[in-house]
């Protein structure tokens, strides 16, 4: 295995990655405000309700369908471009995925064409309940790919056998790792606020056209509502996950916070210039004593810097893979602590914009506010760049381990693929990726253009009641 | 009989389960710039799918995620030994898995052809490859030592491959057939029920000729682990096949189909005993072979996940026969069709 295989099958698997999760959380948030809108519509029998499900029902198709389409790369790439990661932990690892697809993905995908096909053959109850479970199917999937990836944060439930490899020794263990309850609540709680910026920038853009377009008049109340909600919620989940990695993953905190040496009264550093060849980070903004407050609740307490954490992952983690970590095996350290910050900073941007946005709901303002439609149109993909960042922390951060502390990057991919199979294989990615992302963002813009010109997703309906 | 034999066996099923529900997808698109002659008729093919198709794929992903934990040693050789071919196959079902939704969003002729071209020409690529790679398996694999092999593409595209290729090819094309005999009504069954009779008649010529190479490229073959009984396993196949070509004639809608499905249990029975008790068999050193036993995860995540499958399975069967009650046994369109 050469280094250049090596760096394309992690640009491969970062790429594919990053495309297929500008998707999921969208199908997962949606489904449920989906859930949310047609329950409206079957409780108080209100048209426009029914309106608002039908025509995001139309984007939310565009959307799975790319997310599905994305999603089967990256199960196939495990054993594509990581083989030998795929046969060291497919025991464990493999498990929860095979789950996913029996419990969660036949739910999700069978559902979704009733749902979508059955608008007409269904009772209304009935297309209710199909849409409850293909929003349940794509949280439920959350859980098990989430279940999945916390694992290789946070192994557990295991036991090195005699053979060298790992087997599973406990499955509840392996399912309620540590990591797994603040990561999944954290990624479905992003999946969800992205949604709500989703539904009322979408619902934003047609106010500022027209501002008494009823039908988005409620689509924006239910998004601003939920997302107030969510929003809010999201910085305290952040919090205690954050607390989390304090706890399991001393040389990941070390890099979202640019911590080079073991500090007590360690600083919350909100802006700084990391830089690995010198280890440190030139000039820096932060709030002293609060990373040693905010990880332990005690503003003299020790937080371990990242050298002093290779070193305490070299003696007590590494369990197996006998690689001894340097520095230089890790990531630019600006990398993780901008991807973290900016994330967070986006966090509470976020919550600061639903709250206006309740406030002139609540005094009814909010749809004669111009400005206030034109900052929620131009925040509705906002949410997919903190989630997309969120995840470069969590990945990048976990370097140079797939398996935190058990094995590393450098030994889990496939010694069988050469450089050129990969460089084909990358360009194919690229050419196929931009194609397909084109094609929704056109079919997107297509839909919001036809309901402005009057091609309602009911028009059809009304036209045919009124022969 | 050991957790092994039952997730070799599991394996075989859900291998069966994703040629029956989905190899009717690949038949039905890749006949579908064929079969159907005006755009009216395409939509009324591609809706014959359209509900179900999506789920349907889900068994690939299941089958995947099976094999991964099951066998992960299986996995990872196949996968990462057949980097192009599996490349390949993944590109045609992404572009497959959006064209139906893409399709029916913008009313451009144009833009209809593509995606109908799109439908067609990934329905017939992956029936094709599926096969290749089977036969590929069936031959032997380069596996060395530590059960890694090293091939390109083209060294997969031999005789016996794509023997192995118009198999699966005609086999799909049968299904799809036989599927839109049952879905549709009118000009289009009657060419469906054409069809259906060409392909039945292509899936056994092909099969014998498969049978009749099979000693020179893959001898292990004969020497099934079952013996006599092994070797008149493929028969079901042409009972299947036969069946369809008497049927497809006939004035019953169903039949043809249920042919069609004792076809592919034929094929997927006669690979499963062809190979038993080995899974990639090496063709360097038996000792090499990969098997039930040396491939496999250890017992709790063979328990834990057959578990999983007794619960789950019928969860599944349950929700598609109410997806498929919903939609009727012929096709409606109506104004939320593709």
């Amino acid at each position: 295995m050469d280094s250049t295989a090596l760096l394309l099958a992690r640009i491969q698997f970062g790429m594919t990655a990053f495309f297929h999760f500008l998707y999921p959380p969208l199908t997962i948030g949606l489904g449920l405000l989906l859930v949310i809108t047609e329950g409206t519509y079957v409780f108080t029998k209100d048209q426009e309700y029914l309106r608002i499900t039908r025509f995001f029902a139309k984007l939310f198709a565009i959307n799975f369908v790319v997310g599905v389409a994305s999603g089967i790369v990256m199960e196939f790439q495990f054993g594509t471009n990581w083989a030998q990661y795929s046969s060291f932990v497919g025991a464990i690892f493999g498990s929860p995925l095979a789950i996913e697809g029996l419990f969660a993905f036949f739910m999700e995908s069978i559902f979704v064409g009733v749902m979508l096909l059955g608008w007409n053959r269904l009772s209304a109850k009935a297309h209710w309940v199909s849409t409850i479970l293909v929003a349940f199917g794509s949280t439920l999937s959350g859980v098990w790919i989430l279940v999945a990836n916390s694992w290789m944060q946070t192994p557990a439930g295991y036991k090195i056998g005699s053979n060298g490899i790992p087997k599973m020794t406990n499955f509840w263990q392996m399912v309620f790792n540590p990591y797994f309850p603040s990561e999944f609540t954290h990624v479905i709680m992003g999946a969800w606020e992205y949604s709500a910026f989703f539904m009322a920038g979408v619902a934003a853009w047609f106010l500022i056209k027209n501002n008494k377009d009823t039908v988005m008049r409620k689509a924006l109340k239910v998004a601003v509502i939920f997302g107030v909600i969510v929003a809010c919620g999201q910085i305290i989940v952040g919090d205690i996950g954050a607390r989390e990695v304090v706890k399991y993953q001393p040389t990941k905190l070390a890099m979202m916070e640019a911590l080079w040496h073991s500090q007590r009264y360690a600083p919350e550093t909100l802006f700084a210039l990391p830089n690995n060849a010198t280890e440190s980070n030139g000039p820096q903004i932060g709030i002293p004593s609060m990373l040693s407050m905010l990880s332990y609740l005690n503003p003299a307490a020790k937080v371990m810097g990242l050298n002093a954490a290779i070193r305490y992952i070299n003696k007590k983690d590494s369990k197996l893979d006998h690689t001894k970590l340097t520095l230089a095996m890790f990531p630019p350290v600006w990398i993780v602590f901008w991807s973290f910050h900016i994330m967070m900073y986006f966090g509470f941007y976020f919550a600061l914009v639903m709250l206006i946005a309740l406030y002139l709901l609540l005094k009814n303002k909010l749809f004669d506010s111009p400005k206030m439609l034109k900052l929620l149109s131009f925040s509705t993909f906002l949410p997919l760049i903190a989630i997309e960042l969120g995840w470069f922390t969590t990945e990048i951060g976990r370097q140079p381990f797939t398996v935190y502390g058990l094995l590393t990057t450098f030994n889990s991919v496939s010694k069988n693929v050469s450089a050129v199979d990969l460089g084909l294989s990358i360009t194919m990615f690229v050419l196929i990726y931009i194609t397909l992302a084109s094609f929704a963002v056109y079919l997107f813009k297509r839909e919001l253009k036809e309901r402005v010109e009057g091609k309602d997703e009911l028009a059809g309906e009304s036209a045919k009641a009124a022969n | 009989m050991n957790l092994n034999i039952l997730w070799f066996i599991l394996v075989a099923v859900i291998i069966l389960g994703w040629s029956v529900m989905d190899g009717f997808d690949y038949g039905v698109g890749g006949l579908l710039n064929f079969i159907a002659k005006n755009n009216e008729e395409k939509r009324y093919v591609i809706n014959a799918i359209g509900p179900v198709w999506d789920g349907n794929q889900v068994w690939l992903i299941l089958g995947g995620g099976a094999v991964f934990a099951a066998f992960p040693l299986v996995y990872a050789s196949i996968f990462s030994g057949f980097y192009l071919a599996m490349m390949l196959v993944v590109w045609l079902i992404i572009f497959r898995a959006v064209s139906f939704e893409f399709r029916s969003k913008v009313e451009s002729a144009k833009w209809r052809n593509f995606w109908d071209t799109d439908i067609t020409v990934t329905g017939l690529g992956i029936a094709l490859l599926l096969g290749v790679a089977i036969a590929n398996i069936l031959m032997g694999v380069p596996l060395n030592k530590e059960h890694i092999d090293y091939q390109s593409l083209f060294s997969l595209l031999n005789i016996f491959g794509l023997v192995g290729g118009l198999i699966s090819l005609s086999m799909f094309l049968m299904h799809g057939s036989t599927y839109l005999i049952m879905k549709t009504e009118g000009e289009v069954q009657q060419r469906a029920r054409a069809f259906a009779k060409g392909f039945a008649v292509a899936f056994i010529i092909v099969t014998l000729l498969f049978l009749i190479i099979s000693p020179i490229f893959a001898p292990r073959l004969l020497g099934n682990s079952f013996g006599i009984i092994g070797d008149l396993v493929p028969v079901i196949m042409f009972i299947g096949a036969i069946g369809v070509i008497l049927t497809a004639g006939s004035s019953s809608d169903i039949k043809p189909f249920a042919y069609s499905i004792v076809a592919i249990i034929g094929a997927v029975a006669s690979l499963a005993v062809g190979i038993f008790p080995n899974i990639v068999p090496s063709s360097i050193n038996t000792k090499y072979s990969l098997n039930i036993y040396n491939s496999a995860s250890n017992h709790l995540t063979l328990l834990v996940m057959l578990i999983a499958t007794i619960i789950g399975l019928p969860l599944v069967l349950i929700y598609a026969i109410y997806a498929y009650k919903k939609f009727g046994l012929k096709v409606k369109m109506d104004d939320s069709s593709y």
